[in-house]
């Protein structure tokens, strides 16, 4: 055989090698990513029930005519906005502060990292149906208030307070993730910098501005963008804690669609819905890729 | 690392979708057997697994046909039927839902079968002609619950019949200290809006489903009366604002404790109060009332109780109407319906609690059974997701608009969604 047949076979072991790899890969990726994609792109074309007797009926446009012209699906989209914009803020501030509470690694601080994961590991449907009963009109923090003679808050029965308890109750629910990518992030800095920073005289405050922050840059843009993205989908809080109410005030686009156009047997518009919801998902994820790469490019110049 | 990130923002968004595609995907042929039936069911405290196990028991053993009982997959029957249809997995008999033009199409007409005439309701939820759907019993849902002790007290000696009354007898038991009336949140606070009103609202607009959908009558016109009693009760105090907020478990166990004047709930609250034992108070029971002129009691708003549907891809249509002709029609498997959850059959001679004793005095004394909410058979709103809609029109009640706003709030989503 010659030098080339041989050069030849070889090439194609490999290349059958790489696509032996590859390709269990690409059919997860398909099954699980494009085909649901889609579908979803497909039935929000059309008029369907989900039921197979019924043939999905074409009707173009219609479907995103209704997501942006009916009241309710409008207002359900203004709330996921405020749900995931004030819990974002609220997530990322408390999990880095305490993340920088309990970044030394001592008995007491392992203890504090696990009690604060702890919320995380609960079911959303458990976590909300607890807090309801602690912040319901006669959950034990109203009673505790009537008791020591202060007037109840409604917490829950209110559109403005529910609104605000919901975001608290998700952010409790989710921050724990937050920590550990903050607690991690603050692994990889360099512990030459801080005390150099701290040789040149910066106190705790300088030397988070201008070391530590600077620093997390990439992480703070992750942990940013995973409970921006966690925040869209919120459903299962909903659910358990306010049924969407007070009347329809905490009502998310992702309930909307699970709760509200499934049951109504409208996948057409359910999957309009959700493909709203993906594609806002995706500009949210990447404008704030696009506003961090300078704070992340300080990064890199800081390491 | 960037693209790493952007990789993982779109599956997570992504993972939105895959419910959705998973509904078109599906075989939707059904493998027959021909000695057992699934039957999907609703399971609460008390009708749990054990309870429907027991139900079937002398089904099995008489025909041989083995009977499995399946939960809901998702939050419901209602969610888990359509998707196990999509799925190629449907049930053989599906339990607690009701036809509609949706799933009409996926049912076995049962219109020619002899035994289903003269069971509860069939008529009131046929479809084109077509019977769909079976019942055990009929449920009532127009009721007033009410703490004897608390109207002694509160010094009313007659349970009242017009609105005025009512609400006369609300201040009554405010000012005897008692909480006048509870409501709550959740699906409750419009239900118990719809319960009170039933009669009134059936006798100035009969089959009003119907007319709403002709577009001889706008709902908002048709409720508004009732919403005024609503906020005119709510400004003076006769019940929480808080309640909007209140799990309807606790309104009960309120109304159990005694604090409460009266409480409107349907027949499935007897249940809850058998489980609740011997009570400090009497509890009594009464239609509520109507418009002044209109004839006492109204018309009685009721739902088919325990339906019994047969999926048509069934493999096995013998057995399953089998099934369901036994849970219909069986004595025993009637009785032991009846029993489980406040449910109600004119001719059976059940042995009963006073308290459904009164309930039973209350449907006989109906001049008419009219179905509720968004409407049952061909008397159908021309919209669906009313009675969530408009729990949370009611609810707005509660916190911020004014009847008038209310009544617009529910035209305007029926102009959305007709």
């Amino acid at each position: 055989m010659t030098r080339k047949a041989w050069a030849g076979r070889r090439g194609r072991s490999q290349a059958a090698t790489r696509a032996g790899m590859v390709v269990p890969a690409v059919m997860i990726y398909v099954g699980l990513l494009v085909v649901p994609v889609g579908y979803a792109v497909y039935y929000s074309l059309t008029d369907y029930n989900g039921f197979p007797s019924q043939t999905p009926e074409f009707t173009g446009l219609d479907n995103y005519r209704e997501v942006f012209s009916s009241t309710d699906i409008t207002a359900a989209m203004v709330v996921t906005g405020i749900v995931a914009a004030a819990g974002a803020a609220l997530v990322n501030v408390a999990a880095l502060g305490l993340a920088l509470l309990l970044r030394q690694t001592n008995r007491f601080n392992t203890f504090g990292r696990i009690v604060m994961f702890y919320p995380h590991v609960l079911s959303a449907l458990v976590v909300g149906f607890l807090w309801q009963a602690l912040l319901g009109p006669q959950g034990v923090v109203n009673a505790m208030m009537e008791k020591a003679g202060a007037s109840s808050l409604p917490f829950l029965s209110d559109e403005t307070w529910a609104l605000w308890t919901m975001i608290f109750v998700i952010a409790w629910a989710l921050f724990g993730v937050q920590l550990v990518i903050y607690l991690a992030g603050l692994q990889t800095i360099s512990p030459d910098l801080v005390e150099a920073a701290r040789i040149d005289g910066a106190g705790r405050w300088q030397v988070f501005r201008a070391v530590t922050w600077p620093s997390l840059a990439p992480t703070v843009t992750v942990a940013i963008i995973t409970s921006c993205l966690s925040l869209l989908k919120t459903y299962d809080v909903v659910v358990s804690l306010t049924g969407g109410g007070p009347a329809g005030s905490t009502k998310t686009l992702a309930y909307n669609i699970l709760a509200v156009s499934f049951p109504e047997r409208r996948v057409g518009l359910a999957s309009a819905q959700a493909v709203v919801l993906v594609v806002a998902a995706a500009v949210l994820a990447f404008t704030v890729l696009a506003l961090r790469r300078r704070a992340e490019e300080g990064a890199e110049s800081v390491g | 690392m960037s693209i790493l990130r952007r990789r993982t923002a779109l599956a997570a968004g992504a993972s939105l979708l895959l419910p959705l595609a998973l509904a078109g995907c599906g075989d939707n042929s059904a493998g027959g057997d021909a000695k057992k039936v699934r039957m999907l069911v609703n399971l609460t405290d008390n009708l749990n697994q054990a309870y429907w196990e027991k139900l079937v028991s002398p089904f099995e053993k008489s025909t041989g046909i083995d009977v499995q009982i399946e939960g809901p997959t998702g939050k419901s029957v209602a969610e888990t039927f359509p998707q196990q249809l999509a799925a190629g997995t449907a049930p053989d008999v599906i339990q607690s839902i009701y036809p509609d033009a949706n799933t009409a199409p996926e049912l076995l007409d049962l219109s020619d079968l002899d035994w289903v005439d003269g069971t509860p309701m069939v008529d009131t939820y046929s479809l084109d002609g077509k019977r769909y759907v079976v019942g055990v019993g009929s449920q009532a849902q127009s009721l007033v619950f009410y703490n004897k002790t608390a109207f002694d007290k509160a010094g009313i000696d007659k349970t009242p019949t017009t609105w005025k009354e009512f609400t006369d007898a609300l201040g009554r038991l405010d000012d005897a200290g008692y909480t006048p009336m509870q409501t709550a949140g959740q699906y409750m606070t419009g239900l118990q809006l719809q319960q009170l009103f039933h009669p009134a609202l059936n006798t100035s607009h009969p089959k009003w489903q119907t007319a709403v959908t002709k577009e001889e009558l706008n709902i908002g016109d048709a409720y508004q009366p009732m919403f005024q009693h609503y906020a005119d009760w709510l400004k003076a105090g006769y019940f929480a604002k808080d309640d909007v907020g209140l799990d309807p478990s606790t309104a009960d166990g309120n109304f159990v404790a005694g604090k409460v004047g009266v409480y409107p709930n349907g027949s499935w609250f007897l249940a809850s109060l058998d489980a609740a034992g011997k009570l400090p108070f009497e509890v009594g029971v009464f239609s509520p009332p109507v418009d002044d002129g209109q004839s006492y009691p109204g018309p009685q708003g009721a739902t088919m109780a325990d339906p019994y549907m047969i999926w048509e891809g069934s493999g096995n249509v013998d057995g399953a109407k089998q099934l369901v002709k036994y849970l219909a029609t069986d004595k025993t498997a009637i009785e032991t319906q009846l029993r489980a959850d406040g449910i109600f059959r004119q001719g059976t001679d059940l042995e009963q609690s006073p308290l459904a004793t009164e309930v039973q005095a209350i449907v006989d004394k109906a001049p008419e059974l009219v179905s509720v909410g968004e409407g049952a058979g061909d008397n159908r709103l021309p919209v669906t997701g009313f009675n969530p809609k408009f729990t949370e029109i009611v609810q707005s009640l509660y916190t911020s608009r004014t009847p008038e706003q209310a009544a617009r709030a529910i035209d305007q989503w029926v102009s959305e969604n007709r």
